[in-house]
C-alpha cells in the first residue's frame, strides 16, 4: 500500500471518467454537456498534471506528456466555449461540436495515460 | 538545462501547484453555485467565465471591483471568503518558489551545470588544474591564454571563491569538487578531445598517485604532470608510464650538482628561466665543505647532489619543529647553537644551506653564519612567498622557493617544450661545450638574449612553406640573412631543431628544412621579428634567398 500511488491513480482515473462524462452525448446539442462537468475535468485534470510532476522514470515523462495533453484540449475547449458566448455572442452548431469533440481529444489523451498506469501497475511485481 | 535540475524544481513544485489549483477551483465554483442580481433586480448566474475572470484578479490582489454586476450579500460572504483562501494559497506558492531558489541542493546543480558549460564552450586545449595554490596561481598567470586555457578543480570552497574574486581573463573556470573523484574529474573535461592534460601538484604524494591513476583510466592520450617527492613514488609514476613526473627537490640536487661541476650548463638552463644570460661571481658556488642544516627531504635532496658532485659536507639533522618546541624560539643563535656551528666547522665552509621548513629559523641560522666566517656562501630555501622581501633584503646568495621551482617547471614543459627539451640534451653535454655556446649568444644576440619557440607550418611560416611545398632546399644559414641587405647576417640563432621525434642540438647551418620543423630560437625582438617577416613574406624571402625580382 503506497498512500501517493492510491491518490495519484485516482485522480487519473477520475479524470479519465469526468472527461467521459462531459464527452457523453449528442455533440451538436450543448444541452446535452454541462458546463459544471468541463470544469471539474479541467480541475482534476491540472491536479493529476502536478501529481505526475517530478517522476524521473521513463514511464513518468510519458504520462506527465498525456496529461498535457489533455489539459491543453480541455483548456481550448472551455476556451471555445467563452469565445463562442461572449466575442460572437451565439453558440453555434460548429462551436458546440468543436467544444465537445476538443474533449473527445482529451478523453483519448486521459484513455492512454490510465492504459500506461494500469500496465505500470500490472509489470510490476510488488 | 541539466536534467536534473528541471526534476528538482518539479518536484518541489508540486504542493505549491496543487494548492493554487485547489483554492482557485473551490472559489470558482462557489461563484457559479451562488445566485446574483444583476442592475435591475433580476437573479443571474455567474458563468465560468466571469467566475474565473474574477477569481483571477481578486486572486493575485490586484482588485478592480466587482463584475459583472454589483454583488449581492451571498456572494459578498463567499467572496470574502475566497479572498483569504487564495491569497494564502498564492503566498504558499510564492514562498516555496522563493525558498526553491535558495535551496542549496538547487544552487549546487546549478553551479555544476554552469561549469560544466563553461568547460565545454572552451574550444582551445586545456588543462586540468588540481588543486588552486600558490604554484598553480602562477602556473594560471602565465600559462592562461596564450596558447592554453585552464580549469581548475578545488575541494575547499573558499579556494574556488578565491579563484574567483582573482577575476583571470579569460575566464578561468574553477568548481568545488574532490579531484580523486571520477565524476568530478568527468564535469571538468577529461573526456573533451581538446584537453591537453591534468596538473596534479598536491604536497601529498598519495592524493597525485590517485589522481595519476583514475586519469590515466579515464584518458589515455592526455599529459598527466604530476609532483612526486620520494624515489618510491617516481618509480610508481615510471611504472605507469608518466613522462612528466615533477619532483621539486630532484630539481634542486641536479641544479646544485650542475652548479658545482657545470656552471655553464647551469647557466643555460638558469637563462631559461629567466635569469641573464653571464655568470656572474656571486652566482657561482664555492668549492670546499658544504654545511647543511636540515634533513628533510630538501636536505636530502641537497646531500645527493653534492655526494654525485664529490664535494666535503655535513648533514646536520635539525627539526624546526622540535627546536621551537625545545626552545620556544624561531631566532637561531644561542651559545648551544654558536657551539654547534663551530663543531660543524663554519669558519673552515665555504658554503652554508639552511633547508629547514621554517624561513625565520632558516634566515637566522645563516646570519649567524655569516658573523662566524663573513665570506661563507649562503643558500636558503624558502617556504612561504609571503616572506620575499625579508628574503631578498638579507643578501642571501641564493634562495631556493620549491613552490617556485615547480611552477617554473610545470610552466616550461607545456608553454616552452622545446626550451625543456634543450636544458635535457645540454645536460648531456660537458661544460666546455655550454661556456663556447653561451659566448657565441653573447657575442651574436647580447647578455639577455630572448627565447623563441616556433613550428614551421602554414600559419607561423606562410612564405617558407610554400616554397617548401614546391620542393626547394633552404637551409638554416638561408635564413640568417638580413632583410635591409642580404650580406648582412640577422642576429639569431638557432639552438635547437626537433624535426618529428629527432632532436638536432645546434643544428648545422646547411641542414636543409622541411615543413613541421620545431625551432627554438635565440634572439631579441627586433631580429625576430625581422626573422618572422622573412618566413611569412613571400617578397622579402626571395630577397633573402637571392632571387633578382627587379
Amino acid at each position: 500500500m503506497n498512500m501517493h500511488k492510491i491518490i495519484s491513480g485516482s485522480f487519473f482515473i477520475l479524470a479519465m471518467t469526468v472527461n467521459f462524462g462531459f464527452f457523453y452525448g449528442e455533440p451538436t446539442v450543448l444541452e446535452q454537456h454541462s458546463s459544471y462537468e468541463l470544469f471539474a475535468a479541467i480541475i482534476v485534470n491540472l491536479i493529476a498534471t502536478v501529481l505526475k510532476l517530478g517522476d524521473r522514470t521513463q514511464l513518468g515523462a510519458v504520462l506527465l506528456a498525456t496529461s498535457i495533453v489533455a489539459d491543453i484540449q480541455l483548456i481550448a475547449s472551455a476556451t471555445v466555449w467563452a469565445f463562442a458566448m461572449y466575442v460572437i455572442g451565439d453558440v453555434n452548431i460548429e462551436a458546440a461540436t468543436a467544444i465537445v469533440s476538443l474533449s473527445g481529444g482529451a478523453l483519448l489523451a486521459n484513455i492512454v495515460s490510465v492504459i500506461l498506469f494500469v500496465g505500470d501497475t500490472l509489470k510490476s511485481k510488488r | 538545462m541539466n536534467e536534473q535540475i528541471v526534476w528538482i524544481v518539479l518536484k518541489r513544485l508540486r504542493t505549491p501547484f496543487l494548492v493554487i489549483i485547489i483554492t482557485f477551483a473551490i472559489s470558482i465554483l462557489g461563484l457559479v453555485l451562488i445566485q446574483g442580481t444583476d442592475n435591475n433586480g433580476n437573479p443571474y448566474q455567474m458563468t465560468f467565465f466571469d467566475a474565473f475572470y474574477f477569481v483571477t484578479y481578486m486572486a493575485s490582489t490586484i482588485g478592480f471591483g466587482e463584475a459583472p454586476y454589483t454583488f449581492n450579500y451571498e456572494q459578498r460572504m463567499w467572496v470574502s471568503f475566497s479572498i483569504y483562501f487564495t491569497v494564502i494559497g498564492w503566498f504558499y506558492g510564492i514562498g516555496a518558489i522563493v525558498s526553491l531558489i535558495q535551496d542549496e541542493a538547487l544552487k549546487k546543480a546549478l553551479n555544476r551545470n554552469s561549469f560544466r558549460n563553461h568547460v565545454r564552450n572552451i574550444n582551445k586545449p586545456f588543462y586540468i588544474i588540481l588543486g588552486y595554490n600558490g604554484i598553480t596561481k602562477s602556473i594560471i598567470d602565465r600559462l592562461n591564454g596564450h596558447n592554453y586555457r585552464l580549469v581548475v578543480l578545488d575541494k575547499d570552497e573558499e579556494k574556488i571563491d578565491e579563484l574567483i574574486l582573482e577575476n583571470f581573463y579569460p575566464n578561468v573556470p574553477g568548481f568545488v569538487g574532490d579531484a580523486t573523484n571520477q565524476k568530478m574529474l568527468k564535469i571538468a573535461g577529461i573526456h573533451q578531445k581538446n584537453c591537453a592534460g591534468v596538473i596534479s601538484l598536491f604536497e601529498d604524494d598519495m592524493v597525485n598517485s590517485k589522481i595519476a591513476t583514475i586519469s590515466k583510466l579515464l584518458n589515455k592520450k592526455i599529459d598527466i604532470i604530476v609532483k612526486a617527492t620520494s624515489k618510491a613514488q617516481l618509480e610508481h609514476f615510471k611504472s605507469m608510464d608518466l613522462k612528466h613526473v615533477k619532483n621539486p627537490f630532484d630539481i634542486i640536487s641536479k641544479r646544485i650538482y650542475y652548479g658545482i661541476t657545470a656552471p655553464y650548463i647551469w647557466l643555460l638552463e638558469m637563462w631559461m628561466y629567466g635569469h641573464i644570460l653571464k655568470l656572474k661571481k656571486r652566482d657561482q658556488f664555492p668549492l670546499g665543505k658544504y654545511i647543511i642544516y636540515g634533513k628533510g627531504r630538501m636536505g636530502k635532496a641537497i646531500q645527493e647532489g653534492l655526494q654525485k658532485a664529490g664535494i666535503e659536507y655535513v648533514i646536520e639533522d635539525f627539526d624546526s619543529q622540535r627546536y621551537i618546541e625545545e626552545k620556544n624560539t624561531t631566532i637561531f643563535g644561542d651559545d648551544d647553537d654558536i657551539q654547534r656551528l663551530l663543531e660543524l666547522g663554519v669558519k673552515e665552509s665555504a658554503c652554508i644551506i639552511a633547508a629547514t621548513q621554517n624561513d625565520l629559523l632558516n634566515l637566522t641560522i645563516l646570519n649567524k653564519a655569516k658573523q662566524l666566517n663573513p665570506k661563507i656562501f649562503t643558500m636558503a630555501r624558502e617556504n612561504t612567498l609571503d616572506d620575499l622581501n625579508i628574503f631578498q633584503a638579507s643578501k642571501i646568495n641564493k634562495i631556493y622557493i620549491v613552490e617556485k621551482i615547480l611552477a617554473d617547471a610545470t610552466y616550461s614543459y607545456i608553454a616552452r617544450p622545446l626550451a625543456d627539451l634543450f636544458i635535457q640534451e645540454a645536460r648531456k653535454k660537458d661544460d666546455e661545450w655550454a661556456r663556447i655556446i653561451v659566448h657565441m649568444l653573447n657575442n651574436i644576440t647580447g647578455m639577455n638574449p630572448m627565447y623563441f619557440e616556433t613550428v614551421l607550418n602554414d600559419a607561423n611560416a606562410y612564405a617558407l612553406t610554400l616554397r617548401l611545398e614546391k620542393g626547394e632546399n633552404i637551409s638554416l644559414a638561408d635564413l640568417r640573412r638580413s632583410r635591409a641587405d642580404r650580406n648582412e647576417m640577422l642576429h639569431v640563432v638557432f639552438l635547437l631543431l626537433k624535426r618529428g621525434n629527432e632532436i638536432y642540438l645546434m643544428p648545422d647551418a646547411r641542414m636543409n628544412l622541411q615543413i613541421g620543423d620545431e625551432l627554438l630560437i635565440v634572439s631579441d625582438e627586433e631580429n625576430y621579428s625581422d626573422f618572422e617577416y622573412i618566413v611569412n613574406n613571400i617578397y622579402e624571402l626571395e630577397y633573402v634567398l637571392g632571387y633578382t625580382t627587379s
